[in-house]
């Protein structure tokens, strides 16, 4: 690798300015694009890698069929079906839920929110599953009859009320009063952090028919157990305690492992997706630099033909278009890199500040070099074919171009 | 992505001189020695271009001998061949039949990228346009055919600056060809002509777009190379009174030699002042 090629190659760049920028903004764009899209998936990944860590992947739900919406009561598993659960084998722990949507109130302001109902007693097990711990304050215990516990959003001014709340505060749920004693920490969506939790007996005051009706139920199991066929079967066995035909189950039995690899093969289809939509403008921006070149080629034929004339070899007149095109590709790509990361940093505030804080981009070293690389490369290779014709051009007919 | 070669030994040599003290620095023997040797012989030459069906025939088998150390212009109309011919003498291109003998090597036997090696290191050109990189300063265009020949950087920069002393433009050393008169690009075309140090100097219309007085400065240039530099020099022109500076001036027309007769300004111009200019 010669030097001074690579310092013609940027002199040229330099001597076409305006045009080496356009072919620099076209792939700029892809690059940035494609940087915004990973640094983006990444993070999820790693919150979900993160989520796995934390909560465990001994742990497994059993959920109504239904609408899928939480407190819907169509369908619902009862005290009796807990008690089955519990006593199942390889089972070590088990919680049920109680979820219905409720309406907040706080100095005359009504939001609505999901209320749910869970023991006390299990409050370790169930900080465990939420991978949550108290942010404030503390949890509900028993006899809590006429206290809440909160989500996160309730700590912020301008999120669900006006006011931040704090422990001690008075809110009204569906009419009733209860004194604030504690706030988890966030989770980074919406709902999770905009939810109310009471203690079972609070719930059934709230909600009279509900009693006995769980939306929900939590558990894990032994720990080092292949978990899918322990789904299977806690399925069959559920099933059978409850009378019901296969396939006309009105619940099912979801493994912590099964959530994330949905939610990971959700992620990885829409993060492809929008990947492949960067590699087209990626792709245009390929033949943008190619005509960028080829029209340079024509332009420079009589600069190749005296480059040949004083000893170039046709290697030498290739090396030089396809640096000066890969060049143009690496700039776009640092550029690309630097516009990228403003709109994931941005993108990331403004997913936080709307209460997604789970969507928080990362970005990895190797993403960066990554995107840069990828930037040369894909110039380089624009540059492979109008190079070869200049390297190709024969001397003579190259000088006497006009 | 040119190799390193070993055939550096012009340079090598070319450094044994002090820049400051003389002329820049030859490997080439003295012009008072012998002139025996044929650097250049082109034998039954023919170049036919076809247009379309019909073959037009821009040299008719012609025979040029140059020895090592002359100069010798080809003259002519144009349409007559000459451009032609300098570019199967500059290894610029390969004629349709005959050989060319290049310091005894048959060119027209050899390959682009070999072609490319000789012109790079036995073949200086000087263009009538001078054919300067315009995005690179007088130095960088000087360096440009070292870069070629993978000389290192701290020479290249050493010799460029000499040689473009040498032509009087060591103060416009970081000047782009457009900040440069005509006359000052040709000067800077002479200094990169001699880049790599060639036996071969070939002159292309030198003078022909220039005014009287710059096209003289230059021809006196190309007399002192041939002179004090020993250098072979061969120049394409149409114009009588520049054909005259050389040794030997071979006319051609409708891609024939037609006639061979000595230049009659060459004694008087080329050896008169033996100190060559000095700045």
């Amino acid at each position: 690798m010669n030097k001074d090629e690579i310092i013609l190659s940027i002199e040229n760049l330099k001597d076409r300015r305006l045009r080496s920028f356009l072919s620099i903004l076209s792939i700029l764009i892809g690059i940035a694009a494609i940087f915004a899209i990973a640094s983006f998936g990444l993070g999820l990944t790693n919150y979900v890698d993160s989520l796995a860590e934390e909560a465990g992947t001994d742990k497994f739900y059993i959920q109504t069929k239904g609408t899928g919406l939480i407190g819907d009561e169509t369908f619902y598993l009862t005290e009796d079906d807990i008690d089955f659960v519990s006593k199942e084998n390889e089972v070590r722990e088990v919680a049920g839920m109680y979820a219905k949507a409720g309406e907040i109130e706080y100095k005359d302001q009504k939001k609505y929110s999901l209320v749910i109902g869970l023991d006390p007693e299990k409050k370790e097990f169930i900080d465990e599953v939420f991978a949550l711990d108290v942010e404030r304050g503390r949890h509900l215990k028993e006899g809590d009859l006429r206290k809440v516990f909160l989500g996160y959003n309730y700590l912020l001014e301008n999120k669900i009320f006006k006011e931040s709340l704090k422990v001690g505060d008075k809110v009204t749920i569906n009419s009733l009063e209860f004194e604030i004693v504690g706030f988890y920490e966030e989770v980074g969506n919406p709902q999770d952090d905009s939810q109310m939790y009471l203690i079972p007996e609070a719930f059934e005051s709230l909600y009279p028919k509900s009693e006995g009706r769980y939306a929900f139920v939590m558990g894990s199991a032994e720990k080092g157990i292949n978990m899918d066929s322990f789904a299977d079967n806690l399925e069959d066995d559920l099933r059978k305690f409850k009378g019901q035909e296969e396939g006309k189950e009105d619940f099912f039995v979801l493994t912590f492992e099964d959530a994330l690899e949905t939610f990971g093969s959700i992620l990885t289809i829409i993060n492809g997706s929008l990947l492949l939509i960067a590699l087209i403008s990626i792709f245009v921006a390929t033949v943008n630099i190619m005509n960028t070149m080829y029209t340079a080629v024509i332009e420079r034929t009589k600069e190749i033909g005296v480059m040949k004339a004083v000893g170039a070899k046709n290697n030498d007149i290739l090396f030089i278009f396809v640096f000066e095109s890969g060049f143009l590709g690496m700039f776009g790509g640092i550029l690309g890199v630097g516009l990228g990361y403003l709109i994931s940093s941005a993108g990331g505030q403004i997913a936080a500040s709307a209460g997604y804080a789970l969507l928080a981009p990362i970005f990895p070293w190797y993403l960066t070099l990554g995107c840069i690389m990828f930037g040369f490369l894909v110039g380089a290779g624009a540059g492979i074919l109008p190079a070869r014709q200049a390297s190709g051009l024969a001397p003579v007919d190259a000088l006497r171009y006009e | 992505m040119a190799k390193k070669k070993s055939n550096d030994k012009m340079s090598v040599k070319g450094r044994n001189k002090h820049p400051k003290t003389d002329l820049p620095v030859s490997k080439h023997k003295s012009k008072s020695k012998e002139k025996h040797k044929h650097i250049i012989e082109l034998r039954d030459v023919w170049k036919i271009y076809q247009m379309g069906d019909v073959e037009v025939p821009a040299l008719k088998g012609i025979n040029i001998n140059i020895h090592e150390g002359e100069f010798v212009a080809i003259m002519g109309p144009s349409g007559s061949g000459k451009s032609t011919a300098m570019n199967m003498v500059g290894c610029l291109d390969i004629p349709t039949k005959g050989d060319i003998y290049l310091d005894s090597k048959n060119i027209a036997q050899m390959t682009e990228s070999e072609l490319a090696q000789i012109r790079g290191q036995k073949i200086g050109f000087i263009f009538q346009q001078f054919n300067l990189i315009t995005t690179l300063t007088a130095l960088e265009n000087v360096m440009l055919p070292m870069v070629f020949q993978d000389k290192p950087r701290e020479e290249r920069v050493e010799r460029a600056k000499v040689l473009l002393e040498m032509v009087n433009l060591g103060d416009r050393i970081n000047h782009k060809p457009t900040e440069l008169s005509g006359g000052q690009q040709q000067r800077v075309a002479i200094a990169r002509s001699l880049a790599n140090d060639p036996e071969v100097i070939l002159a292309d219309e030198p003078t022909g777009n220039l005014d009287t007085n710059t096209g003289t400065n230059v021809m006196e240039f190309l007399c002192k190379l041939n002179n004090k530099e020993s250098k072979t020099i061969v120049m394409v022109t149409h114009d009588e009174e520049v054909a005259e500076f050389a040794e030997r001036i071979e006319i051609l027309r409708d891609g024939e030699i037609v006639q061979s007769k000595k230049g009659k300004n060459h004694d008087a111009a080329c050896n008169k002042d033996k100190g060559g200019r000095r700045r």
